[in-house]
């Protein structure tokens, strides 16, 4: 055999960083679960691992998990692609006039940095707690993610590109769709990814308020039942979801911009 | 000699907003030969990109008559390409989309573009890399694409700025000569610009000083060394007569 041979990974030398992450939420849980062995434990005011477990099969089987659910995305959906199209719309304008950045980037900022949840209660005065409501106070939360890394975007668009692509007699459409939209998309789906979990806190807070459905107003009703394990099944989804979505949009980046990786 | 490229009496001011206007050419001649290879050296921000940029049709001088093939130049075209220092290639597009760009641009096929860029992309040594993004290839392979990029819409005029600069001294060497091969071959009109004295006289057949900014043709120097070049005329006494002639002509106008 030569010095030179490469030593063998074992599997766990391979897997190391999904194996490291596991274990931290494996003794999470496990923890969490036998602290009840010396801690008194009652079920109106804490819960724990086994019980959540049963709740959230519990809620699966009967289907109101996926009713809420249901109900929920729907405001989600209109409130999240209304953000993307204003969003981006606003962001590229800004990123491209430097009157208009200067005139809205202040204002922008401000809303950007308030709680705006803040609002929640008045959106529903004035809307309702229908559909409408809801959607308007997840587009509230999640539109300005999109508007700065857009006008981010279209500030990084490389000078020179654009001078390559003119100086070999292209067009202003040729610009717009050689140069600056693949340079703008990686930021829009980059400012996706914080608007999704916006957007989800928007609708958590838009049921919390004024709801009488949805898996918002589940937490809360839950929550004023006492009945915590179920509550905490229905948190339990909603992180799901995000990690879900978040980590998807991660991915689909991945395949649809290999030039991203080595950047 | 018939001029290919002629320029007389260009002009040109920067008036860049909140700082002072900055002239950039003065008074400047130029005459380029069809076929020729005219380098020119000058101090830093003497104008010669600038220049380039007025040829290649993206920037207006402010007076001037400048005329190519003796019609006065309007604007970009296919007649010129430009290959430019940080070689400006897209970054989300593979080797074969880069060198096709400007076929695209002219709106050819995707069939025909692949008939120009195949035998171009062998050319410059990449076959097997048609697939690969810019991020994957070193600096001398990103150069390389750029090149047949601009020699892909067969212009008459290959405008080069500073090329090689961004490469490490032994990939120069080895580009300069792969560029005096591929020049040989196509025949093109070549206005090359460079801060390296030693680059220009074994490239070009002509050697023009500029003067610091406001620039403008101080001197040309004309190249009688023998042709196909090698490596080894670098070290010969006319070589090095020459490049103390052009240093002794540029060194006035640095300022450090």
């Amino acid at each position: 055999m030569s010095d030179e041979a490469i030593p063998r990974q074992s599997f766990t030398d391979k897997h190391r960083k999904v194996l490291l992450g596991g274990l931290a939420v494996a003794i999470f849980l496990a923890a969490w679960q036998a602290v009840f062995l010396v801690v008194p434990f009652n079920k109106l005011f804490v819960s724990k691992p086994d019980l959540i477990w049963d709740a959230l099969v519990d809620l699966i089987v009967s289907g109101d998990l996926m009713r809420d659910l249901a109900i929920s995305a729907v405001p989600f959906v209109y409130g999240f692609s209304a953000a993307v199209v204003v969003g981006v719309a606003l962001g590229i304008v800004m990123g491209w006039r430097e009157r208009v950045s200067y005139a809205l980037d202040p204002i922008m900022t401000i809303f950007y940095a308030s709680p705006l949840v803040a609002l929640a209660p008045l959106v529903i005065v004035f809307f309702g707690v229908g559909v409408s409501g809801k959607a308007i106070i997840i587009f509230v939360l999640s539109v300005f993610p999109f508007i700065f890394n857009a006008q981010a975007g279209v500030r990084a668009v490389d000078r020179l590109l654009i001078n390559v692509v003119r100086s070999m007699g292209g067009t202003e459409r040729d610009l717009y769709l050689k140069v600056i939209v693949p340079s703008v998309l990686p930021y829009i789906v980059a400012g996706a990814r914080i608007a999704v979990g916006r957007g989800l806190i928007g609708i958590l807070v838009g049921e919390f308020f004024a709801a009488s459905e949805g898996i918002g107003y589940a937490i809360a009703r839950f929550g004023d039942l006492f009945a915590l394990d179920r509550m905490f099944a229905c948190i339990f989804a909603i992180m799901v979801i995000a990690v879900v979505l978040t980590e998807g949009i991660r991915w689909a980046e991945r395949a649809a911009f290999p030039w991203r990786v080595g950047q | 000699m018939q001029a290919y490229i002629s320029g007389r009496n260009v002009n040109l001011t920067f008036r860049p907003p909140n700082r002072g206007p900055v002239r950039a050419l003065q008074n400047f001649d130029i005459d380029i030969g069809e076929g020729e290879f005219l380098s020119i050296v000058g101090p830093s921000g003497c104008g010669k990109s600038t220049f380039l940029n007025v040829l290649l049709g993206l920037i207006k001088p402010d007076s001037g008559d400048i005329r190519m093939d003796g019609k006065p130049l309007a604007g970009p075209g296919t007649d010129r390409a430009m290959v430019f220092q940080e070689f400006g290639l897209l970054p989300w597009r593979t080797v074969q989309a880069n060198v096709e760009l400007g076929l695209e641009l002219k709106g050819m096929s995707s069939d025909t573009r692949r008939e120009v860029s195949q035998p171009l992309i062998e050319m410059i040594g990449l076959s097997g890399f048609e697939g690969h993004f810019p991020h994957e290839l070193s600096g001398g392979m990103k150069q390389r694409v750029g090149l047949a990029r601009a020699l892909a819409t067969d212009p008459n005029v290959l405008l080069m700025d500073e090329p090689f600069a961004a490469l490490d001294a032994q990939t120069r060497d080895l580009m300069q000569v792969e560029l005096l091969r591929i020049w040989q071959t196509a025949k093109k009109t070549v206005l090359f610009v460079t801060h390296q004295i030693e680059e220009a006289i074994y490239l070009s057949d002509r050697v023009m000083v500029m003067t610091k900014r406001p620039g403008r043709a101080k001197k040309i120097f004309k190249i009688d060394l023998p042709r196909p070049r090698d490596y080894e005329m670098r070290v010969t006494p006319e070589f090095n007569e020459l490049k103390l002639q052009i240093w002794n002509e540029l060194k006035d106008e640095i300022t450090v």
